[in-house]
């Protein structure tokens, strides 16, 4: 598909001069749809470049041709691991344009989904990362633990990866009878496994030594080069969402907001671990304070029109900050949507973090990021 | 440096003071606060919202096709990061340009975070943007032909 | 799916007896046809209460084992024809191929393979081969060779060909040929303890060949990973090989003998793990490094360089090169370290030594697995750093320890 007209510096020879360039992707066991070029010096990288857009669908494009309630399933297809917490902010911006209040159940409702969906994603991402720096052991058990949390959320939700569950006016289904016990039988044995999962890998000297003072993203670079989320909070700034500007209920909730001054590999994945915990904590109090009442104001109707307007609503999400652009030009169609991602954002600490690093740091800096290729594409 | 603000108003108020009736338009809804200027002054205002307003943390950066008022609406949306008590703001910074040729100043001095999403908006909707190092194709494939995709006479097939 | 038809059933069956046969005909025709008098003999000596192993006393020259070996990859029958018109009965040849030579060998470290995937399954928290076989997958690892040996050998058009094919067939050979230095006890061997007096010094001259094979195929595959875990592999065998030979060093010092047979004699009073305890551990992590094992699996950094020098090969040459030639060495060095300091087949009485010496090469190869699940991969700055400065600093010192014990006569 790609063609040799693009201007990037694709190696044609093999050495041009003390170099080396090699293609990291998109068919390699360490990219994902995804492609960077690094050019070695030795085994330093003198230079990264991305090269995204192998899974570009135009989800932003698709919206235009389908009524606000049919891009619901649409657009969370971009990030099945965090299906809930990418649709989120869509749905705050659609309610806001249609001035619907979605009932007090129902906030926490999303929350809870999108909570599950938030502990699924690290968990995915934990089992990549530690197969990335080579421990298979990592890779197997949060892989494991994570059916734990399918299962959770195939009880909220109805289905395991593509829940469609929050909806404007609020959640598709009330929660089932039996959640709570289910959930606690979970979260007390998930406790247990993350103490182990510190001893095997959070705690190992070689882990210790591969993520360390790799990959320092300063907390200046940080904040100028737009970098969200975890990776964020792994330089030291204790910026959430969730905090900053509290949506649904999450200011009725009381939880922490993990941070770690580091700014290595090791401080990304430290704040992910206790994001783990945290996010267990914030569902059970939700479950708790969950008031009885309607779990949705009214069945959205396909047709339902929003008016002339636009709105911008964020949340975070799994990978950060995730935020809409709706624009309305009064029909049952949004005139456009604007999907900024969070690994679009981060997409720009790839090639500066790469730089000056040794190839065997590509996978562990790449993956620290949580770069998530079909999200940042679209 | 920074004045004071009383919510999204003292914002809005503390650009219209800097740049006067070069600012075309200032819209505010509840932490929401839409500027709109005129192209030639949008490195400034964007300096000056950094700078004296601490907004310093780039969301994205999006343009919307109007092909009835023959515009191309550029946003840039910032948040704040190292004040914490403006965190909870999204400024959108907005410019009209011209549907035939849009050409707009790149902000990556002001922000770096907007590479990427300029040369986004760039294949996406057809702006240059002129300062940007490295303007060229990002997520569309290499031989793509067409109009940029998020013009509104793009059409879908079998749409 | 529909019913079997009896066409179906038929080659069902005519498969099932081809692959018995397979298995059968080497393992247990051909030594009959080949050795069929000396098993009689042997036989005969067993009913007279006899060892079975005392056979043929007679110096052989190892280096004709060599020979012999390194031939082994055109097929063992064809080379025993051409190099021994002869022979109808021939012990060396028995030993060299089959016990404890090479098909023992190669049987067991297929197990192996099935043994480390299960171990690692275990860990994981999971299943691992359950189905081929019936008992927990044990005959998974003959299911993969077979799959494997059904595989189109694929050759890049780039690649440079002779040299590409050489590889395996060179690793196979020099794996081989470390096997045969391998004794399991005083009277199973294929080099004899007449001609074994120089046996580490050949080992290790043998060894030396490795790196030099692994950058021969990462460069005739002219692939770009390829090189570079070509690159990394040597880097890492050349560092790793000066504190290996340090430690054995400490333990020829204590014999003053590079004979393994000698060395497992000079321990019957006391193993050399205790006096030797640095050198032990030194020779575990280098070993751990020599075999490519996580966490120094550098070379095949999958995540990093998709499979190192390894990326271009597949089919029967990925089971060579991945399956089995890691597998021999691994049995060759866990046997090497139960030699040097495991006390070899010394052992109580109740169990014969062959035994004992299988047991503590197969508690070594355990713990050389295990450290696969515990650890991640190591990055080729700190590997090196890790050989050149402190592995070889304890190396000395412990050098330092043996020549001291040997002069003040303690051992």
């Amino acid at each position: 598909m790609t063609s040799v007209a693009r201007s990037l510096p694709f190696p044609t020879e093999v050495i041009v001069g003390d170099k080396l360039s090699i293609s990291i992707g998109p068919q390699h066991p360490g990219s994902g749809h995804f492609r960077i070029i690094v050019v070695l010096e030795g085994d330093i990288v003198s230079e990264a470049i991305p090269d995204p857009g192998y899974v570009h669908r135009g989800a932003e494009k698709m919206c235009e041709f389908r009524n606000f309630v049919q891009n619901v399933p649409m657009l969370e297809r971009t990030t099945l691991p965090d299906a809930n917490g990418i649709i989120f902010p869509y749905i705050l911006a659609v309610e806001e344009l249609m001035g619907i209040q979605a009932p007090p159940r129902a906030q926490y409702l999303r929350i809870i989904s999108a909570e599950l969906n938030r502990i699924v994603s690290h968990l995915y991402w934990l089992g990549i990362y530690g197969v990335f720096l080579g421990h298979s052991t990592m890779f197997l058990w949060p892989m494991g633990d994570r059916e734990l949390f399918m299962d959770l959320i195939q009880t909220v939700g109805g289905t395991r990866v593509t829940p469609s569950y929050i909806i404007p006016g609020g959640a598709r289904n009330d929660l089932p009878d039996n959640f709570k016990d289910k959930a606690l039988k979970a979260f007390g044995y998930f406790e247990r496994r993350l103490k182990e999962y510190d001893r095997i890998f959070f705690s190992n000297p070689l882990v210790l030594k591969r993520s360390q003072g790799v990959g320092v993203l300063k907390r200046s670079e940080a904040i100028a080069l737009g970098i969200t989320g975890p990776n964020l909070r792994g330089s030291g700034l204790k910026s959430d969402t969730r905090k900053d500007e509290p949506y649904s209920m999450y200011e009725t909730l009381d939880f922490d907001i993990p941070s770690y001054p580091d700014g290595d590999c090791w401080a990304r994945g430290m704040v992910r671990f206790h994001e783990l915990y945290w996010s267990m904590q914030i569902i059970k109090q939700a479950v708790e304070k969950m008031p009885s009442g309607p779990f949705r104001s009214r069945l959205p109707l396909l047709t339902a029109r929003a008016p002339a307007g636009e709105a911008v609503a964020r949340t975070e999400a799994a990978r950060g900050c995730m935020s809409y652009y709706v624009v309305s030009d009064g029909t049952s169609k949004p005139y456009r949507v604007r999907v900024s991602v969070p690994s679009f954002r981060n997409m720009i600490g790839i090639p500066y973090l790469l730089k000056g690093g040794h190839l065997a740091d590509v996978p562990a800096i790449y993956w620290s990021l949580d770069y998530w290729p079909v999200e940042a594409d679209k | 440096m920074s004045t004071s603000l009383t919510g999204e108003q003292g914002l809005a108020d503390a650009v219209k003071a800097a740049f006067g009736d070069k600012v075309v338009g200032i819209k505010s809804k509840s932490k929401r606060v839409k500027i709109t200027v005129d192209k030639d002054i949008l490195p400034d205002v964007a300096r000056f919202i950094r700078d004296n307003l601490d907004f310093d943390h780039l969301i994205s950066v999006d343009g919307t096709d109007y092909p009835k008022d023959n515009t191309i609406e550029l946003i840039y949306h910032i948040t704040s990061i190292e004040k914490e008590e403006q965190r909870k703001y999204i400024l959108s910074l907005a410019t009209k340009l011209p549907r035939d040729s849009p050409v707009s100043p790149s902000l990556i001095q002001v922000w770096p975070a907007a590479e990427y999403h300029e040369r986004e908006t760039f294949e996406m909707l057809g702006v240059t943007f002129t300062g940007h190092p490295k303007l060229e194709k990002l997520l569309l494939p290499d031989d793509w032909l067409d109009i940029p995709p998020l013009r509104k006479e793009f059409r879908l097939p079998g749409r | 799916m529909s019913e079997p038809t009896d066409f179906e059933e038929f080659l069902k069956r005519v498969v099932t007896i081809v692959f018995w046969i397979l298995l059968i005909v080497p393992i247990i025709v051909l030594p009959l046809l080949f050795f069929g008098s000396e098993i009689l003999q042997a036989l005969q000596l067993l009913v007279n209460a006899n060892s079975i192993f005392i056979l043929i006393n007679k110096a052989q020259n190892p280096f004709l084992a060599f020979e012999l070996m390194d031939s082994l990859g055109q097929g063992p029958c064809i080379a025993t024809a051409t190099y021994q018109p002869s022979a109808g009965c021939n012990p060396t040849f028995f030993r060299i191929v089959i016990f404890p030579g090479f098909t023992f060998v190669a049987l067991l470290t297929l197990w192996l393979g099935w043994f480390e995937r299960k171990l690692a399954a275990k860990v994981h928290m999971r299943y691992g081969p359950l189905y081929a076989g019936r008992i927990s997958g044990v005959l998974q690892p003959i299911a993969d060779i077979l799959k494997l040996l059904g595989k189109e050998l694929i050759i890049p058009a780039k690649a440079d060909k002779p040299f590409f094919i050489a590889v395996p067939l060179l690793t196979m050979g020099i794996s081989a040929a470390l096997l045969t230095l391998i004794p399991l006890s005083e009277r199973v061997y294929v080099v004899p303890p007449a001609s074994a007096s120089l046996g580490l010094l050949v080992l290790f001259a043998v060894l030396g060949f490795y790196p030099i094979i692994i950058l021969m195929g990462a460069w005739a595959s002219s692939n770009k990973f390829s090189f570079i875990g070509g690159l990394r592999a040597l880097h890492q065998l050349v560092s790793y090989e000066i504190p290996w030979f340090l430690a054995v060093l400490g333990v020829v010092v204590l014999t003053s003998s590079l004979d393994p047979f000698q060395i497992v004699r000079a321990q019957s009073k006391i193993w050399f793990i205790v006096p030797q305890f640095i050198a032990a551990f030194v020779f575990l992590t280098a070993t751990l490094a020599e075999l490519e094992r996580i966490p120094f699996d550098l070379p095949e950094a999958d995540t990093e360089i998709v499979f190192g020098w390894l990326t271009e090969y597949g089919g029967m040459f990925w089971g060579i090169l991945f399956g089995l030639s890691p597998f021999i060495k691994l049995y060759v060095f866990s046997g090497l370290f139960t030699i040097l300091f495991l006390g070899g087949w010394l052992g109580p009485a109740f169990l014969p030594p062959e035994i004992w010496f299988i047991l503590k090469t197969f508690v070594v190869i355990t713990v050389i697995m295990f450290s696969r699940v515990f650890n991640p991969r190591i990055r080729i700055d700190l590997l090196i750093r890790v050989g050149w400065v402190y592995l070889i600093l304890l190396a000395v010192i412990n050098l330092f320890i043996a020549v001291g014990l040997k002069a003040f006569g303690v051992l």
